[in-house]
């Protein structure tokens, strides 16, 4: 870490947590689930940077991600924060036409019903 | 829903019943067993699939699932289906044979928010279920985040359960399994601990995430689809990294099996392949020869030679995966609105079960109970 400088909030925890002896607590995915734990790439790159091996087709991994809470900047967060986006929705496959963006920091759910 | 598809949903179970009861008098006990699957999907609904007849014979409605319908966890017996619901804040237990709900513990309460993350197991004996808890104090003006803990119900605690005791936990669990012996049950997260039932002590702890296997980096794992079922022993995939001399930077991704046995507590880790396909989810054959893996691929390992002995692309992306029985059929579900069938030696499709409705099982554990 001393050839990094931090230039916001988080990357300061991160340098406070390296100096003082927790960084273990930041490590990747192992066994955690839920809400900003996990560092996978992401919605969009699979494990060998590519795409072949994402879940197919998507709308097949949208709500096992959104009920755990699993990518909550890719996917809406149904057990906290967006608990109703899905509702009346059951079947991603069928249903995705409805299924509406959402924006931080509000409840709010767009278009407004 | 057709009228005469729910007259037969209504009617099948009592037929079944009596169709299982004559066999029961004509066969011997074992020979009178039969295998169902049991899943469940959005938006309350818990299904129980005769797999021989590719049939849903039972469908059933959970009370205030609130369009959440994820981890189950049978009774030994097969009688009773435990589900998280309701955004991981209530534990249904639901008898298979009625749909009626004979268990209910609601966790959170007012001021506290209460979620079961993936993780709680029933005691091999059914009488006790244990719960691991995220609790958060929702102030007016700030959330507390309060010490996770391990709670355990009486399942003969109705449908306003409350806990028996409770135990301090380490945080990020994600799976509890428990041991055959019914006096300890395992954690696991990044490490696999184990706890005696009784007074929640900390009887054990061996590294998952400190595995300290030779030339393997720390081990990634997924590990949300807690079956043991037929063998008692609870298989997941684990990716990591092999380095050492000339192997090229950034080393080379290896999956592995890791093996934990309910009964006696053995801890194995087997390579198989160097990563090619990710799985998601995985479980051992009865003879315990083979395993098998499934994601969008549904590989067969050979667990005496450790290698990948067959894989074949699925139709569309499968969350977790099971096994009969007898170790000839593999079935695939989660994920969307169907269960799909495999012969396990050729990994043939046999056939598959669209669920009634449509609806995402997403992260709907796919059971197989046993029962007569």
């Amino acid at each position: 870490m001393s050839g990094l400088k931090s230039i916001n909030q988080k990357a300061d925890l991160l340098l406070e947590a390296a100096q003082s002896g927790h960084l273990e607590e930041v490590s990747a995915m192992e066994t955690v689930a839920g809400c900003a734990t996990t560092f996978d790439p992401g919605w969009e790159v699979d494990p060998f940077s590519g795409v072949a091996s994402l879940c197919q087709p998507m709308e097949a991994d949208l709500y096992g991600c959104s009920d755990p809470c699993w990518w909550p900047a890719q996917v809406p967060d149904t057990m906290n924060t967006y608990p109703s986006w899905q509702e009346g929705k059951p079947s991603a496959q069928d249903d995705w036409r409805e299924l509406d963006a959402v924006f931080p920091n509000t409840n709010a759910v767009f278009p407004k019903k | 829903m057709h009228r005469a598809d729910m007259r037969v949903k209504i009617l099948a179970p009592a037929l079944l019943a009596g169709a299982l009861l004559a066999c029961a008098v004509m066969m011997p006990r074992d020979a009178a067993a039969h295998d169902y699957l049991v899943t469940g999907a959005k938006p309350d609904l818990l299904f129980v699939i005769d797999p021989v007849k590719a049939q849903v014979v039972s469908e059933f409605h959970i009370p205030g699932a609130n369009d959440y319908v994820s981890i189950i966890v049978p009774s030994s017996d097969g009688t009773i289906a435990y589900v998280l619901i309701n955004k991981a804040e209530s534990i249904a237990g639901i008898d298979l044979r009625t749909g009626r709900e004979v268990f209910r513990a609601d966790l959170s309460s007012p001021g506290e928010r209460v979620q079961c993350m993936f993780a709680f197991v029933v005691t091999p004996d059914g009488k006790e279920l244990i719960a691991y808890e995220y609790s958060t104090r929702l102030g007016i003006d700030s959330y507390t985040v309060l010490q996770p803990k391990f709670v355990v119900f009486s399942t003969a605690g109705g449908l306003h359960a409350r806990p028996l005791r409770q135990f301090p936990a380490p945080r990020r669990i994600e799976m509890l399994l428990a041991k055959q012996d019914g006096r300890s049950f395992y954690a696991l997260g990044f490490n696999l601990y184990e706890y005696d039932l009784g007074t929640g002590r900390l009887i054990g702890k061996r590294g998952i995430l400190n595995w300290n296997r030779p030339h393997h980096s720390s081990p990634d794992m997924l590990a949300f689809w807690p079956v043991t079922e037929p063998t008692g022993i609870f298989a997941s995939p684990l990716y990591s990294t092999l380095s050492g001399p000339g192997t090229p930077r950034g080393g080379i991704p290896e999956t592995s099996l890791m093996l934990l046995d309910l009964r006696t507590g053995q801890l194995q880790y087997h390579d198989f392949e160097r990563t090619s396909a990710p799985i998601f989810s995985a479980v051992l054959s009865p003879d315990r020869h083979w395993a098998f893996g499934a994601y969008t691929a549904l590989t067969r390992i050979d667990t005496r030679r450790w290698d990948v002995a067959g894989r074949i692309n699925l139709a569309h992306t499968y969350y977790s995966v099971n096994i009969s029985s007898d170790g000839k059929e593999v079935y695939v579900g989660g994920a969307m609105c169907d269960i799909a069938i495999y012969d396990s030696g050729t990994l043939q499709k046999k056939g598959d079960v669209r669920l009634p409705g449509c609806g995402d099982q997403a992260l709907a554990t796919l059971r197989v109970v046993e029962r007569q």
